[in-house]
């Protein structure tokens, strides 16, 4: 590389790396680091080391002033797994669809596409509150079951609510990676599997499914992140029923005035959420590598 | 030296825009639009408001060196605190001849014990909403907390550490103060005692008693605004005991109109303004002879307006310190109670 294009790089890379060491890093270190200071009295921190913060989540407290409550790492667990259904129903819904829309004519695919981008268009708390109205007992779900002779189902204010919540937000970044994949499929392979004999299900389990990989691995990451973090969706549809680590953090900052327990539940989170995703990228590589 | 860095750009570009203006940053739905629609009238004065939800959320704004703002509206409680962090300006409002309308039982704060910074505001009750056609009526919160039982209808709990634990300090016998880990712990255990029987922890639960979903909620005595037309739905004050809130209007220190800050607090020393502000919001005024001025159906509404024998009863939250960690425990408790 000579000193020419080396300088170019340089540049090119200089607004990025600015970007995100300034936006992304910075608020980063600044977590980390107050997760191992002493919460000052009014808020804010006060600069002295303090591990009890993490001690408190793990199982280890002096008694006194904080005290070991199993509660942080059940809900801890619970936002978990609440993340984890999120990604499996999102995926369910938007496979099959991923495919129908490829395949129609160009015109209408961009309409499906615009259709399912357009909630994007209102603010995010408008349309929760949307699904409070619909999910009420007296709401447009519940006449359907009286008027069915049913019992309305208690939706509202369960953790069921929680995660339809979150499906519903998270539709869309788990669509667009998968319609990706799906539209860039190769379909001359899945008419070669069929002449050679496969079944349906081998060709799907053998060509469809690792050539649409990137896209399945895409979306659940994306939704998987922001759903196991999320506070907004169990404040409005959980009632503390469906409660979320994210409203744990939340709370710290907003009522309990205790930044830097906020702080290292946040840093859990994360530690806990990179885990995750490394095992499964690992095992999708490795997956993608037999193929 | 940060915050003087960032707040000097931002004066400079507020007060290049226009000589006249004053920033407000209070609770949302925390006054009626049609006292700053007056004072610009009055005055001149162009008003912007931006909103916040919890006193937590205003103090961590304004130590984060949030500025352009003039004037917020703090509890009781959190002025206090902010007097001692140094954040607020003395106005001396209680110098002004018009000050002796105000009741001196309002004025709470103990870093300000004469009112010489903030100006006492408006305060309310906490108490119980009902549907009076599902529940009968209500006298507390034995009969509140019996509603599902007996009637099979739904009950909610305020989201909110403070309000939900001094009810089951209350209903313990203890002062809604208190820093004895023991008494925090028997509030808690009240609480997860009648956790099966409610619904929701939420704010939106006036909503959902207009549509019939809830028969009963724990809210502000302000969601009256919501009722105006449903002489079904009924609050009470529990005959058990109950917290109130008051809020004082407060000049930053940082703030960049402190002169248009200090005509706002002359003006709302104004009986009639006092008494437009309640007309809306339906919560009490210390200014007295404001109180003569309101409608009828505030004045007469002794869940508004409040008699001394209710008043009696009623308790006022007061900073915690560092106790506030043994709530803070107790409230994750209760909300993960299964």
């Amino acid at each position: 590389m000579s000193p020419r294009e080396r300088a170019r790089i340089v540049v090119l890379l200089a607004p990025a790396t600015l970007f995100l060491g300034v936006f992304f890093l910075g608020p980063l270190v600044i977590i980390a680091v107050y997760s191992l200071l002493t919460p000052g009295l009014y808020g804010g921190v006060e600069w002295t080391f303090y591990h009890w913060n993490f001690g408190r989540i793990f199982g280890w407290a002096d008694g006194i002033m904080e005290v070991f409550q199993p509660v942080y790492l059940r809900i801890l667990l619970r936002s978990l797994s609440f993340g984890l259904l999120t990604v499996l129903v999102c995926l369910t819904l938007c496979y099959p669809v991923a495919f129908w829309i490829a395949r129609l004519p160009q015109r209408w695919r961009m309409l499906f596409l615009f259709l399912i981008t357009l909630p994007f268009f209102a603010s995010l708390i408008v349309r929760l509150y949307a699904w409070l109205l619909i999910l009420k007992p007296s709401g447009p779900l519940g006449m359907a079951f009286t008027a069915l002779g049913m019992e309305p189902p208690e939706l509202l204010y369960s953790p069921a609510a929680v995660i339809l919540g979150m499906v519903y937000i998270f539709i869309p970044f788990m669509f667009l990676p998968l319609f990706a994949a799906v539209d860039n499929l190769d379909r001359a392979l899945v008419e070669a599997s069929a002449d050679l004999g496969a079944t349906p299900f081998q060709t799907f389990r053998k060509i469809i499914v690792p050539q649409t990989l990137p896209g399945i691995a895409g979306g659940s990451v994306i939704v998987f992140i922001p759903a196991v973090g999320n506070f907004i969706v169990p404040d409005i549809l959980g009632g503390a029923n469906g409660l979320m680590i994210g409203n744990l953090v939340e709370q710290q900052f907003l009522s309990s005035r205790n930044w830097p327990f906020g702080s290292a539940l946040a840093m859990v989170i994360m530690g806990v959420v990179l885990v995750v995703l490394v095992t499964f990228t690992s095992r999708a590589a490795k997956a993608g590598a037999v193929r | 030296m940060k915050r003087p860095l960032l707040a000097l750009p931002l004066a400079l570009l507020a007060s290049a825009a226009s000589a006249e203006t004053l920033a407000l940053y209070n609770w949302g739905d925390y006054i009626n639009p049609e006292v700053m629609t007056r004072f610009t009238a009055e005055t001149g004065i162009e008003v912007t408001l931006d909103t916040y939800s919890s006193n937590e959320e205003m103090l961590a704004k304004i130590q984060a060196g949030a500025t352009g703002y003039d004037i917020v509206f703090p509890s009781v409680w959190m002025q206090d605190i902010m007097v001692k962090l140094g954040l607020l300006h003395e106005t001396r409002i209680n110098e002004h001849p018009d000050f002796s309308r105000i009741n001196p039982a309002f004025m709470r704060s103990k870093e300000d014990p004469d009112s010489s910074f903030c100006l006492p505001y408006a305060w309310g009750t906490v108490g119980v909403f009902y549907n009076e056609d599902i529940t009968g009526p209500i006298n507390g919160w034995a009969d509140f907390f019996a509603i599902p039982e007996r009637t099979g209808a739904k009950i909610s709990l305020l989201d909110d550490m403070r309000e939900v634990l001094g009810m089951g300090l209350i209903m313990t016998g203890h002062s809604v103060n208190s820093t004895d880990p023991a008494e925090i712990q028997a509030a808690a255990d009240y609480v997860i005692s009648q956790r099966g029987k409610v619904t929701a922890f939420t704010y939106e639960s006036m909503a959902l008693m207009t549509s019939g979903d809830l028969a009963a909620a724990h809210f502000f005595v302000g969601g009256h605004v919501f009722f105006l037309d449903m002489p079904n739905i009924k609050y009470v004050i529990p005959v058990e005991g109950a917290t109130m809130y008051q809020e004082n209007v407060c000049v930053l220190k940082d703030a960049p109109h402190k002169e248009a800050a200090q005509r706002f607090l002359e003006f709302y020393l104004q009986p009639e303004i006092a008494a437009l502000n309640v007309s809306q919001q339906f919560n009490g005024t210390p200014n007295i002879p404001a109180n003569q001025l309101t409608p009828d159906f505030i004045k007469n509404n002794p869940n508004v307006n409040v008699p001394d024998a209710t008043l009696a009863r009623l308790q006022i939250f007061e900073d915690l310190g560092a106790a506030i960690r043994v709530y803070d425990r107790a409230w994750s408790a209760i909300k993960t109670a299964q």
